[in-house]
């Protein structure tokens, strides 16, 4: 970790920050307002997508995603800046994703940020992408600490209690694929195209998600991790058992793998939600945020809101587009650590791996998921 | 005209402050350092300090220079990205430079011919360009095998510079008519890449990283089709 730098930081200042992200295909950057109360405003937010140039490979190809990032990452930013009707002298810092990610399109997104705030001589604070996804619901829904968070995206699942800013306990994580990765494999073997979670999605939607039986990795266990690949090779065999270009089959095999999915999810939080209880016995309502792309899912956020009420829980998902990479989320949580007092040097190393828990026990399949 | 440089796209990170004008240049203050990796993590510290060591600040700049490749693609993209934040915080005109050209410039001064710049490209190839003397390109840049750089540079009989000038070496020898110097530059240097910037058009759109090189990245075989 790099040194940090202290952050002057009165009470009653409002903060902008500008904020940028680049971790994966998602070239995006933000301007977002906290107020001295702790409240957020979006003030601009872009993201330019590169899911064209990725598709025709059937997923993100790193090099081809850092090239691209670099190329748009300064307009992007002065859109940002444009459209929030504000100057760099009307932002009070910088800040971007340093890590985890896709290593060379982080580099560009934290080298743009570092030349912005060497030249402004603005603070500048090196952001966790998970963090982002994690304090995203105190943007938009202000949220008070803490809160259970179930984080599912196309790299990530993983529930963790999220104690205070920069303070997070991981209960667990998956052991090998993320589950939007599983959507998006099950898409690829079943020719959907890329991304695959919507499509998998849409396609279900007319399945019968009984067809066909599917196994559901992990449910019953005592801890709250996940695995995804044995449901993947499932769906594989299920695949090759059948012909995929059978549109009704296909809806079966989507809607029979959503099911899958849904039911792992419900069991994995339930046991997240015995264990934050055990550690926060005192809340009036417990809330659980799910965060990340996979979020999206209207199924599975049915079975969440049903555990939720089972369990006298409030559900907060935060809207799809600040679900997925954003460049807000990133900005906003520089804004609570900047509110904290704490800022970051501009020797920060860009990181493919950083976990949100450092702490958290070794999980030997999880890689940088964890 | 006074220039900040850097090049973090070779194994070194530099950067310099030069006044360049008619009758030569001044080098107000100049950083070089030999290193592999962790350019990101340096190269603001070394900007800073080559700054205070000039004992200027960023309005009394005239322009930015960079290189811009070809090298490793994360070096390349580390001093880019970087620049572009800089001339966006700044409002100053960016201009890249090619680390050939850097190079060319660099090696000028020990020849009165031509000059060429090879740059280990690793697998078995180099980047390679030819330049006049007075650095008017003499060839396109490309990336090549050693036996082909020579093709290439063959009836130039240039000085040949950089980290693939030893490849060429022992590739060809001196017998195709190049010249090879213990004393030519090996690695681009933000000194050489700020005097070339200087003479350069900086109105046209921000410069892009030059690789030479496509991604690495395979299409899907189909199955169907
Ligand atoms: N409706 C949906 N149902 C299921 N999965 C979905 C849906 N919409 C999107 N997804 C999945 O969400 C993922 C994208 O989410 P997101 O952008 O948050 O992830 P990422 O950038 O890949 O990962 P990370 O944020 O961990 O770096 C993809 O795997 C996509 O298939």
């Amino acid at each position: 970790m790099s040194a940090q730098t202290k952050f002057p930081q009165s009470e009653n200042r409002p903060l902008v920050v500008l904020g940028i992200e680049s971790s994966c295909d998602e070239t995006a950057a933000a301007i977002v307002r906290r107020d001295a109360l702790g409240n957020g405003e979006i003030l601009s937010n872009e993201v330019r997508s590169q899911d064209a140039a990725h598709a025709p490979y059937g997923g993100v190809v790193p090099e081809i995603a850092a090239r691209a990032h670099v190329e748009h990452l300064d307009r992007i930013v002065a859109r940002a800046l444009m459209n929030a009707s504000l100057g760099l002298d009307g932002v009070d810092a910088i800040s971007a994703t340093a890590g985890p990610g896709l290593i060379g399109g982080i580099i560009a997104g934290l080298m743009t940020a570092k030349g912005l705030a060497l030249v402004t001589g603005k603070p500048f604070v090196a952001v966790n992408h998970l963090e982002g996804h994690a304090l995203t619901a105190r943007l938009t829904d202000g949220i008070a600490f803490p809160y259970l968070l179930l984080l599912v995206s196309g790299g990530h699942t993983q529930l963790l209690i999220v104690e205070n800013v920069g303070q997070y306990t991981r209960l667990g994580t998956t052991l090998d694929d993320a589950l939007g990765e599983a959507f998006d494999k099950t898409a690829k073997l079943l020719g959907l195209g890329y991304p695959g979670g919507p499509a998998v999605e849409r396609e279900a939607a007319s399945g019968d998600r009984n067809a066909i039986s599917l196994p559901r990795p992990l449910m019953g266990q005592d801890d709250c991790n996940f695995s995804f690949s044995g449901l993947k090779t499932a769906v594989l065999h299920a695949v090759n058992r059948t012909h995929r270009d059978d549109p009704d089959l296909r809806a079966d095999i989507c809607a029979a793998f959503q099911e899958a999915a849904a039911d792992c999810l419900r069991d994995r939080t339930g046991r997240a939600m015995t264990r934050f209880e055990a550690r926060h016995n005192d809340l009036e309502t417990p809330v659980l945020v799910v965060a990340g792309g996979v979020a999206a899912n209207t199924r599975l956020r049915e079975v969440l809101n049903n555990l939720c009420q089972a369990r006298g829980y409030r559900l907060c998902c935060p809207p799809h587009a600040l679900c997925t990479d954003n460049a807000a989320m990133i900005a906003w949580a520089a804004a609570e650590r900047l509110a904290g007092g704490a800022a970051d040097n501009l020797d920060v190393m860009p990181r493919a791996r950083w976990p949100l828990d450092p702490d958290a026990e070794a999980v030997p399949g999880a890689g940088v998921k964890a | 005209m006074r220039v900040l440089a850097f090049d973090t796209a070779m194994p070194a990170c530099s950067v310099a402050v030069v006044e360049c004008g008619g009758a030569g240049a001044e080098i107000l203050a100049h950083r070089f350092e030999p290193r592999a990796r962790g350019h990101a993590e340096v190269l603001m510290d070394q900007i800073a300090e080559t700054m205070s060591d000039a004992g200027v600040g960023y309005s009394d700049l005239d322009r930015l220079a960079v290189t811009t490749g070809p090298g490793t693609f994360t070096g390349v993209r580390i001093g880019v990205a970087a620049a572009r934040g800089m001339a966006l915080g700044t409002g100053l005109p960016l201009v890249g430079v090619t680390t050939l050209e850097a190079l060319a410039a660099a090696g000028a001064g020990l020849t009165g011919g031509s000059v060429a710049a090879a740059i280990d490209a690793r697998r078995g190839e180099v980047y390679v360009q030819c330049f006049s003397n007075d650095l008017t390109p003499l060839s396109e840049p490309c990336v090549v095998t050693p036996a082909d750089a020579a093709d290439v540079l063959r009836g130039h009989t240039p000085l040949i510079v950089g980290t693939g000038a030893r490849i060429m070496r022992d590739v060809c020898g001196e017998a195709a008519g190049f010249t090879f110097d213990a004393a030519a530059p090996e690695l681009s240097d933000a000194c050489h890449v700020a005097c070339r910037g200087a003479v350069k058009p900086s109105d046209g759109p921000p410069p892009s990283p030059f690789y030479l090189r496509a991604p690495d990245a395979k299409l899907p075989q189909r199955k169907d089709g």
